[in-house]
């Protein structure tokens, strides 16, 4: 099996015991998402258990393309469980990270890891090449540690007393040899504590960030996973592999001697340069200090950076984005810093921070306040500050090591915390007004739904901020545009016949690309949406092909600005796996992934009369630019689709399209026995009808 | 040769090392001079006789190199079909916790003009091979696996290693960077060594990896980690020095 390992390795801490998986028996999936969620169903009965429980299952699963040369494509992780971070339920859900763990998984031997149960006391998995050992934290005094001091130790013990930078034997005599250092998934005090904001770290910064799944760790008292490994990933093609990298670097990639267009940060053809945000809103400050780009293994063009200073090494977006009123760049970047020391979502203390700042400003939150918050905003844009609130939310106390209730209630995540505050109810509840800008699931607000459509459409029918930006890479090229003075990469009429053409199976129907309101709840724009679960579902999470570099829609480099998506995605996948694989079959099998996921929401206890988001999405125009594509006057133009709500019950009636186009019963938002048959899973449709759940048709 | 020294004496055996030989003649560039005109007052053993040096190096900016190990992926692939890091006769180390340009170094082959690994191989499993501009290769036909190439590469990691081979029945042999003279499943029609394309060279998206001809200054760092950045490199915000 070219591009596969052949096992996945199963760990039930609970029982203490090393299991294997066949990878062939979820081939069918082909690899990260689409088998995490495989593996799931399987292994886990009963669905509507709660993501602290031990019968929780965590995959962490690699595709057959990472550790290979495909551009932007190889270097992805897939994390999977139920989460605890959404509310009211924790969704059944996923993060990914980048860096070099798969890569090293691979190595190692393995296709994923799957973790079940819970230990008595914290451990950690070593694995070294297809040797497994779960190891007890105390002897490294492990737990207790940032992720960065876990990693470091662990690095130092699996490698011995070998110098780094020579060949190293991890494994003994058994195994090869290695120049690495082994890839290390940690958890830091955030996920230790329970914190439902906790992500997962590896090295300085690559972050499961989503989902508390640095929570679902902590519960299992799994600090770290490390692994090295020496093998080798067989390549079906490699003639081909290495033709199909450069001449997708040749034609599609960054070239300085000749530069197209402005740096845009999601899209193939980006520079490589440290996405970084410090310094933002108030102008962008990139430090100016030696440095150089980071990439994940095999990437083209890095997105992250390491620095003179070390201050923020290998942080970006919205890592960098947050405490943007710091007092000096320094702190922010030390901010970042401690994010990813702790393991804390950086999204939800972003925009949680900005909640407490808003209270406390109304005089309702502080020490001594109607909200006794332990922390006063009087030092606001100092370190101190930041590390205190960092701390609150990592060890649920009052950051300086005493209890403190509202510092536990903030481990509940912001949304929990807001209900227990008696924030949430009555008519000025803050999901009412907006003021805790929190719009679906009990997650932040990270793009606008209510005019970034498949932004708050995919995520509200899904189980998370889909955090994908395949669409909004247009609005950041307008917005940059028009702030700029400068054009945008293409034309509205030109981009909307690009990304049409390249929808199959929906290709050609142009109002898939009209944002406007007049179509905001058509059945175009459910293909729009339907198409991007479908997409990313497959080539972005199972596949693992980088968000950040994929799809490559618009082009400037290419020919009419045709970028290479449709054609180049499954050139990269048959060279790596020998399979005769084209773009259609990823969709469609996107589409049956998606499929299972919403088998395991609805079994989880997901109805259509529960997908709404918080209140002010109604009621509350949103104020912020946004322009995207919509056909005005018959011609299409980047129009200004800001000053809108969504309408509920023009909402209703776009569900009740969505549900019809993906052939789920209407009137529950249930998948149907027909479709799921359809799709190779009828034992799906078997266990919906018993949990009476199925959808009629 | 008026300003030829007399050879001195080196060891118990009176014998003239090829090492003592190049010092006494004092210049980098002896290799190519020796290899083309030995002189003929100073005798010398053929076994320690002075070997060409190789018609290319690989030149590296560590400070310019983004860590992405597309190189070693790259290597191991046109190498041996697979894609493993453990098999790349470039390594990338690096320590994301560590400050730049600290942070990262590229480990490449340097042929050296002196090869140390030619010398200690026993079965004369190591040669510069004279088809491929001299580049220090081994013959895995020869190659017996014993390591002696390995322990004496002066460098760290040793720029030669030993594992199983296939080809050979999973018996352990030798390999080190050719310049992709050898590559069975080099993409190119015309292949690599110093007059064809090296995969690491050409994969490289920020081209942190440059092919050059000259001979490197042997002595330290500064002829094999050099400075590869420019203006254009410099307008992407990252330091020219």
């Amino acid at each position: 099996m070219n591009g596969y390992m052949g096992e996945i390795a199963r760990v039930d801490l609970t029982q203490g015991k090393i299991m294997t998986i066949p990878t062939s028996d979820y081939k069918s999936w082909v690899g990260g998402h689409g088998m995490g969620s495989a593996i799931f169903f399987d292994l886990v009965k009963d669905k509507t258990i709660d993501g602290f429980n031990p019968a929780n299952v965590v995959t962490i699963m690699t595709s057959p393309l990472c550790g290979t040369l495909v551009p932007a494509g190889s270097g992805r992780t897939e994390v999977q469980g139920i989460g605890v971070q959404s509310y009211p339920i924790g969704w059944f859900t996923r993060s990914n990270f980048g860096g070099r763990f798969s890569t090293m998984l691979k190595h190692a031997g393995w296709d994923g890891i799957v973790i079940e149960g819970r230990t008595d006391s914290p451990v950690w998995i070593d694995i070294r090449n297809r040797t497994i050992q779960i190891r007890d934290c105390r002897s490294l005094s492990l737990w207790g540690t940032d992720t960065r001091t876990c990693q470091e130790r662990i690095w130092s013990y699996v490698c011995g007393t070998g110098t780094f930078g020579d060949w190293l034997k991890p494994h003994g005599e058994e195994g090869g040899k290695t120049t690495q250092r082994p890839a290390v998934l940690a958890i830091g005090p955030a996920g230790e504590n329970l914190s439902r904001m906790a992500c997962l770290i590896h090295d300085a910064a690559n972050s499961s960030g989503q989902g508390g799944f640095g929570a679902v760790w902590g519960s299992k008292n799994l600090k770290a996973i490390s692994v090295i490994g020496t093998g080798s990933i067989n390549i079906h093609a490699p003639k081909a592999l290495m033709k199909a990298r450069l001449r997708q670097m040749d034609k599609y990639a960054f070239d300085l001697d000749n530069r197209k267009r402005k740096p845009l940060s999601t899209v193939f053809d980006a520079f490589p340069r440290p996405m970084t945000l410090w310094g933002n809103p108030r102008g962008s400050k990139r430090p100016s200090e030696g440095q150089r780009p980071v990439a994940c293994v095999g990437c083209h063009a890095g997105c992250r950076g390491r620095y003179e200073s070390g201050l923020g090494n290998e942080a970006h977006c919205a890592g960098t984005a947050f405490y943007s009123e710091a007092s000096s760049l320094d702190i922010q970047r030390r901010s970042s810093d401690l994010l990813n020391r702790f393991g804390v979502n950086v999204f939800e203390a972003w925009r949680g921070l900005e909640y407490l700042r808003g209270l406390n400003r109304e005089g309702v939150l502080g020490p001594g306040k109607k909200i006794d918050f332990p922390l006063t905003f009087k030092n606001y844009g100092s370190y101190e500050f930041v590390e205190q609130f960092i701390k609150i939310i990592a060890f649920r106390n009052d950051g300086h090591g005493h209890k403190s209730q509202a510092g536990d209630d903030l481990g509940e995540g912001f949304v929990r915390a807001a209900k227990k505050w008696g924030r949430l109810e009555g008519d000025e509840g803050d999901l009412k007004t907006g003021w805790l800008n929190f719009p679906y699931w009990g997650l932040p607000n990270h793009y606008e739904p209510r005019t970034e459509l498949e932004w708050g459409y995919g995520t509200i029918l899904g189980d998370r901020d889909i955090n994908e930006h395949c669409f909004n890479t247009i609005f950041w090229d307008v917005l940059i545009s028009r702030f700029t003075g400068s054009k945008p990469s293409a034309t509205a009429e030109e981009t909307v016949k690009i990304y049409t053409d390249k929808m199959i199976p929906f290709q050609g129907d142009r109002l898939m690309m009209d944002y406007g309101t007049e179509n905001m709840y058509s059945e175009h724009m459910a293909k729009l949406v339907a198409w991007h679960r479908h997409y990313a579902r497959f080539w972005k999470q199972s596949a693992l092909l980088c968000d950040l570099r994929w799809p490559d829609f618009v082009n400037p480099y290419a020919p009419d600005k045709v970028g290479s998506t449709g054609e180049s995605e499954q050139v990269f996948f048959n060279a790596v796996t020998g399979k005769h694989f084209t773009f259609l079959d990823g969709i469609e099998l996107g589409r049956r992934i998606w499929n299972l996921d919403q088998a395991i929401w609805t079994l989880q206890g997901r109805h259509r009369d529960m997908v709404h988001f918080a209140d002010y999405i109604y009621q509350v125009p949103y104020g912020g630019p946004s322009f995207m594509t919509s056909k005005v006057n018959g011609a299409w133009e980047y129009a200004n689709i800001s000053g809108r709500c969504i309408n509920k019950e023009k909402f209703e009636e776009f569900k009740t399209r969505f549900y019809h186009l993906e052939g789920w019963d209407p009137e529950t938002g249930y998948p149907s026995r027909s479709t799921l048959r359809s799709l190779n899973l009828g034992y799906v449709a078997d266990e919906l009808e018993k949990n009476g759940k199925l959808g009629k048709g | 040769m008026k300003n030829k020294k007399y050879a001195k004496q080196d060891d118990a055996n009176g014998e003239i090392t090829r090492r003592s030989f190049l010092k006494l003649s004092g210049a980098a560039a002896v290799g190519m001079w020796v290899g083309k005109a030995l002189p003929d007052l100073i005798w010398i053993d053929e076994a320690t006789a002075a070997i060409p040096a190789s018609e290319g190096y690989l030149l590296v900016d560590t400070k310019k190199c983004q860590g992405c190990m597309s190189c070693m992926l790259a290597c191991s692939l046109v190498h041996e079909g697979v894609a493993n890091l453990s098999r790349a006769r470039i390594q990338v180390i690096q320590n994301p916790f560590e400050k730049w340009p600290h942070d990262l170094t590229i480990e490449q082959c340097r042929q050296c003009v002196d090869p140390s690994c030619v010398e200690a191989c026993p079965v004369d499993a190591l040669e510069a091979n004279p088809n491929y501009g001299n580049v220090r290769m081994v013959y895995g036909d020869r190659c017996t696996g014993c390591g002696e190439c390995v322990a004496a590469c002066p460098y760290t990691p040793s720029r030669s290693l030993v594992v199983a081979d296939e080809k050979y029945q999973n018996k352990e042999k030798a390999r080190k960077c050719d310049l992709c003279a050898k590559a069975p499943y080099h993409w190119h029609r015309k292949g690599g060594g110093p007059q064809g394309k090296q995969a690491c060279v050409e994969v490289c998206p920020v081209k942190a990896i440059k092919f050059a001809k000259e001979i490197p200054v042997q002595e330290g760092d500064t002829g094999y980690k050099v400075n590869l950045r420019d203006e254009k490199w410099a307008s992407l915000g990252y330091p020219m020095d």
